[in-house]
């Protein structure tokens, strides 16, 4: 059993962890949600002993087993730790790329785990760790254990990762967003093997993230944390039926899920001309760079896709990560030189929204600038449209108000707002010049879910406004259902499956799309 | 192996081109070579005779292809300045021959030191947890890295050579008499050369030490329940000496034109002096070999290093 | 707090920098203008006089002061390194903002020419250029210049190349933004930052060839004062007179751990 009494973590004299009050259950997986910043990696890193020196623990202390692991005004007692790290309790990261180290053999670093903490021999302790690696589903163990981590894949990484962690049977396993930065298949297999785990081993799991629906599928009690304090913990299912609190509440609710209804009205104006056309468009890349001596190869990366977007209508495009949705996009707006087909445009000056809201933002510019300079570049194209100054400064003015800004904002850089602000600027840039189809690629993953709601829901309101026919790209097919009329399902350059949002949803034809449906 | 005969052709290539922009360069000098040879007072007739001794009436291409052909052959002609005696010119290759260990020896020297102090100062200082080591070993590389290594050549021979009188200053002794006493003199040439690189090196690693150290797969280590000695040996130093070792390469060409000047402080009898005197009597011949020399010499260890990161860093050969 | 420590340590570094730079510009610019004594005029009384209140780093072989010398020869090593940097500079950004943006054949030939100086030992190439060229500070400047190109196109291009298909300059594409707005106004302000800790890299390297030719002899030209020629008339009356060889030697390393201090106290201050 493990507990967490009264802890508070500062950096530089401010707290980002405040009095928390944590008990692990022999067994369990709690789960322990929050937005970014809201303190719950730091209390995973302080639990583990792996905080930054910079760290200071001003409030109560950590219990394990009745063993005080860390106590406030009393130094971190690193041999105690380096007893339990590794053996009684371990850790699981999100990037397992950069987790593990580049130039050993993976392999090699999980033996480093037994080397520390048994007396066992070199030949027995590749043996477990080849049994490990089997374990935990990795085909071809003696391959896996030569290899270098960039010689896998993501999944694989993060399955040498859990090898790593549970080859001990430790008591305490901290799963620090484990399955965020891979693609939902092997998502939900990751999750089904942490289970699996679970159940075998008996450990006790602390599992965190910042998405709810993850953390209803896995774990029994949720703890929701904000800013440092943990605001309501208690069963899944009593803090999902009856929150207790306003911010789990506006949390729950941000979350795009199916089983809510969804109240955008369908506004497309299918009657007249499609605002974009696509007919039969692949689109190539070259591989091997320009060396001279190794000859190019051109590979197709998206095949013979087809479809017309209606002014007002939104068009999902789901798949997962390397499927050609970025190719796809791109090549619709021309930024793709490389391809065969046509596309049509009814509209002036398509735009694209970019995922990530930093450097989708000229950082040396300020906000003012950047609305401003998609019409002096018409203007510069056209002398008709030419603007004044004047003029130019009250139509940005105007578009920040629009896409809910204060004015105060417009001499600041981007480098001074949020993520939802800089993403809010983002669509304001876009919109200034009043294009009728807007290309948004995964413009709400980046951004925690309450953001994402709002940024959703100002995105349906100037569709609404100004007639926007949307191509909305998101590997999370739950963004899809809230934002879309209609949706593509693509894999491996091909749109395999296209329907209306409820066809799609209710009755899927293709497995991958049913298997897509499942797992997220 | 398909990776490292690609890269034998480059450098083959690249040494052409070099030759031919050095050969052609000097072709535009304005100058006679004939009369800087004869002087003013020679007759035409034995002007002529000599151009065409020399084959200074064909055209710069024939000529080129003519040198070209005889360098393979490892004909690398003759001096314009030095002459063995009355009748025969000097061969180039004799000229070069015995300076050329010289030279060699003293980068080879300087080298070592370099990797020998360098990577443990950087080790100490990057782990360094006091304040007042840490702004010591900063102010420390800072200024020698400021002070030229002529300055510091002059420096040592005052220091080492004057005060002290741990070696004779101009007291070279020749390999070919005594090997020992040869590097006993080239050390302090090599010394001078190597500081400043060591400071640049040492501060290099330290540097990159302290971003391995920020890296995930650190925490993932002490997570495991590692020492910090433990982390620091096994997992990050390794990382981090991998950027270095092209640092070190960079380096290289540095010690080379370093050596240049070195050789001019102490009065090393190497090709650097050999290159600065021949440059400006316009030695050109001489000129020509040293620059396509020191091109190949350059060249071959970017070649190395290349090769031999490839052998250390895993996510470049493991494909 | 401690953002208020980090922010006085990075004082340090610019303090001590811009001391140091200021007033070795300072002496070198005045130098051009009024030097305490003649640089030229020879005193066979005054030969090697040790430094005093009248010639405060001594005098050398010819009864000179070393100070008035020293003063000229710093503003001859600086302005020459300034004008070396400003042209490798220019050249560099023109270059590195085509060949990185825009990349293709010109890329190809441009780069194997940058690598093939860049490998090549700098101060070796400036003296065969001079050899070329001949002796003089024209043909110093334009020679160094060209040596020192290599490294700006460099890194100018690798930037270039990073930000040419960053999703701001994308989206500034998609807008309709004209390509010579996009190299100068949209990326450029944005690799200004390495740019300047780069140049003031390149001040330090040229001042290190500039001085480090004229001690071989190439370069400025005695009667004139430059700092490496003075070292090298120095080195031969080493046991006599060590404070000639030490005042040209010590103001060189002055102004380049100024400057380095000065670039690093920058480059802290942009972080």
């Amino acid at each position: 059993m493990i507990r967490l009494e009264d802890l508070s973590v500062a950096f530089d004299g401010a707290e980002v962890v405040k009095n928390i009050n944590l008990e692990l259950r022999d067994g369990e997986i709690l789960g322990l949600v929050g937005e970014s910043g809201s303190g719950k990696s730091v209390t995973a890193l302080t639990l583990m002993g792996l905080v930054s020196d910079a760290a200071q623990v001003t409030s109560g202390r950590i219990l394990f087993d009745d063993v005080t692991l860390l106590e406030a005004g009393r130094p971190r007692d690193r041999s105690l730790y380096r007893g339990y790290q590794g053996n009684k309790m371990s850790m699981i990261f999100q990037e397992p790329m950069t987790s593990l180290n580049p130039t050993q053999r993976v392999g090699k670093q999980v033996d480093e785990v037994l080397r520390l903490h048994t007396g066992l021999s070199p030949e027995e302790r590749r043996k477990r760790v080849l049994e490990m690696f089997r374990a935990v589903g990795l085909r071809e163990e003696e391959k896996v254990y030569a290899s270098y981590p960039h010689q896998l894949s993501g999944g694989m990484r993060q399955r040498v990762m859990i090898a790593m962690a549970v080859i001990l049977h430790p008591r305490l396993l901290v799963a620090d967003e484990p399955t965020t930065a891979l693609d939902v298949t092997i998502q939900s297999q990751i999750i089904g093997l942490l289970r699996e785990i679970n159940e075998k081993q008996k450990n006790t799991m602390l599992f965190i993230t910042h998405d709810l629906n993850l953390a209803r599928r896995i774990c029994r009690r949720i703890a929701v944390m904000k800013d440092g304090r943990v605001v309501e913990q208690g069963d899944t299912e009593q803090i999902f039926g009856h929150p207790a609190r306003e911010y789990t509440r506006k949390l729950i609710e941000a979350v795009p899920s199916r089983i809510k209804t969804n109240k955008a009205a369908r506004m497309a104006d299918t009657a007249g001309e499609p605002a974009v056309q696509v007919r039969d468009l692949s689109v190539f890349y070259q591989d091997g760079g320009n060396s001279l001596f190794s000859r190019n190869r051109r590979r197709c990366v998206v095949e013979g896709a087809e479809f017309d977007i209606y002014p007002g209508e939104s068009v999902g495009l789901v798949g997962e990560s390397g499927c050609g949705k970025t190719s796809l996009a791109r090549a619709v707006l021309g930024m793709n030189r490389d391809i065969t087909g046509q596309v049509v445009h009814r509209t002036m000056g398509p735009q694209m929204i970019f995922q990530d809201p930093y450097s989708s933002l000229n950082p040396a510019k300020t906000v003012g600038w950047l609305l401003q300079e998609p019409l002096r570049a018409r203007g510069l194209l056209d002398r008709e449209k030419a603007m004044t100054g004047e003029e130019m400064e009250e139509a940005a003015y105007e578009m920040l108000r629009r896409v809910g800004m204060d004015d105060l904002y417009f001499h600041r850089r981007p480098s001074q707002l949020s993520g939802g602000q800089r993403q809010r600027v983002s669509i304001a840039q876009a919109l200034i010049t009043h294009p009728g189809f807007i290309v948004a690629d995964e413009p709400v993953s980046a951004l925690d879910v309450t953001i994402q709601a709002q940024i959703m829901e100002l995105m349906q309101e100037l569709q609404q406004e100004m007639k926007l026919a949307y191509l909305f790209i998101s590997h999370d097919i739950n963004v899809v259902y809230r934002m879309c009329d209609r949706i593509m399902v693509m894999r491996k350059g091909r749109i395999i499956e296209s329907g209306d949002r409820s066809e799609i949803f209710e009755d899927p034809k293709e497995e991958y799309t049913r298997q897509l449906l499942r797992d997220s | 192996m398909r990776y490292v005969v690609k890269k034998l052709i480059t450098l083959i290539m690249t040494l052409f081109l070099v030759s031919a922009a050095a050969f052609l360069a000097f072709q535009v000098i304005p100058g006679d070579v004939v009369t800087s040879i004869l002087g003013t007072e020679a007759t035409p007739e034995r002007e002529e005779q000599l151009r065409e001794e020399l084959g200074l009436n064909d055209p710069p291409v024939t000529r080129y292809l003519n040198w070209m052909g005889g360098v393979l052959r490892g004909d690398l002609g003759v001096s314009y300045r030095y002459s063995k005696n009355m009748n025969e010119m000097m061969p180039v290759t004799e000229l070069i021959g015995d300076k050329m260990p010289v030279t060699l020896w003293l980068a080879a020297l300087s080298l070592v030191l370099i990797v020998a102090l360098s990577i443990p100062l950087g080790v100490i200082w990057a782990r360094s947890k006091s304040h007042f080591l840490d702004a010591a070993f900063g102010v420390a590389t800072q200024t020698a890295m400021a002070i030229p290594s002529f300055f510091l050549g002059i420096l040592v021979t005052y220091l080492f050579g004057i005060v002290f009188r741990m070696f004779a200053p101009g007291g070279y002794v020749s390999y070919k008499e005594d090997f020992g006493a040869f590097l006993g003199y080239l050390l302090f040439p090599a010394l001078s050369l190597a500081i400043p690189k060591i400071a640049m090196t040492a501060r290099f690693l330290r540097n990159s030490m302290l971003t391995e150290l920020g890296a995930d797969y650190v925490r993932t280590a002490y997570g495991k329940g590692c020492t910090r000695r433990r982390v620091m040996y096994g997992h990050v130093l390794r990382n981090a000496l991998m950027p270095v070792v092209t640092f070190l390469g960079m380096i290289i060409a540095e010690i080379v034109a370093g050596s240049i000047v070195i050789e001019q402080v102490f009065a090393l009898p190497g090709i650097g002096r050999l290159l600065i005197s021949s440059i400006s009597n316009r030695d050109l011949p001489v000129v020509e070999i040293l620059i396509l020399y020191i091109t190949f010499v350059v060249i071959f260890v970017y070649f190395l290093v290349d090769i031999l990161y490839r052998v250390i860093d895993p996510r470049i050969s493991g494909k | 707090m401690a953002s208020r420590i980090s922010s006085l340590k990075w004082n340090k570094y610019l303090f001590a920098g811009l001391f140091m730079t200021g007033l070795a510009v300072l002496l070198g610019i005045a130098g051009f203008f009024r030097t305490p004594y003649s640089t030229t005029a020879m005193s066979a009384a005054e030969r090697f006089d040790p430094p005093s209140l009248r010639h405060l780093f001594g005098t050398d072989n010819f009864g000179r002061d070393i100070f008035s010398r020293v003063m000229q020869g710093m503003g001859t090593t600086i302005l020459i390194s300034a004008l070396v940097v400003l042209f490798s500079a220019v050249l560099g950004i023109v270059l590195g903002a085509l060949t990185g943006y825009f990349g293709g054949l010109a890329d190809e030939v441009v780069m194997r020419f940058v690598d093939a100086v860049n490998g090549f030992p700098s101060i070796l190439l400036a003296l065969v250029m001079i050899s070329i060229l001949g002796n003089g500070r024209q043909n110093l400047i334009l020679s160094l210049g060209i040596v020192f190109t290599p490294s700006y196109v460099r890194i100018v291009r690798s930037e270039y190349l990073r930000l040419r298909d960053a999703d701001y300059i994308r989206r500034a594409r998609l807008m309709g933004v004209g390509k010579a707005r996009i190299l100068f106004v949209h990326i450029l302000p944005n690799i200004l930052p390495v740019f300047w800790v780069s140049v003031m890299i390149g001040l330090n390297n040229a001042i290190l060839a500039e001085s480090g030719m004229s001690y071989l002899g190439i370069g400025v030209q005695p009667p004139d004062a430059s700092l490496g020629n003075m070292l090298s008339d120095a080195q031969g009356y080493l046991q006599a007179a060590p404070w000639y060889a030490l005042a040209p030697g010590l103001a060189i390393v002055w102004v380049v751990l100024g400057f380095s201090l000065f670039s690093e106290g920058i480059r802290r201050l942009c972080e």
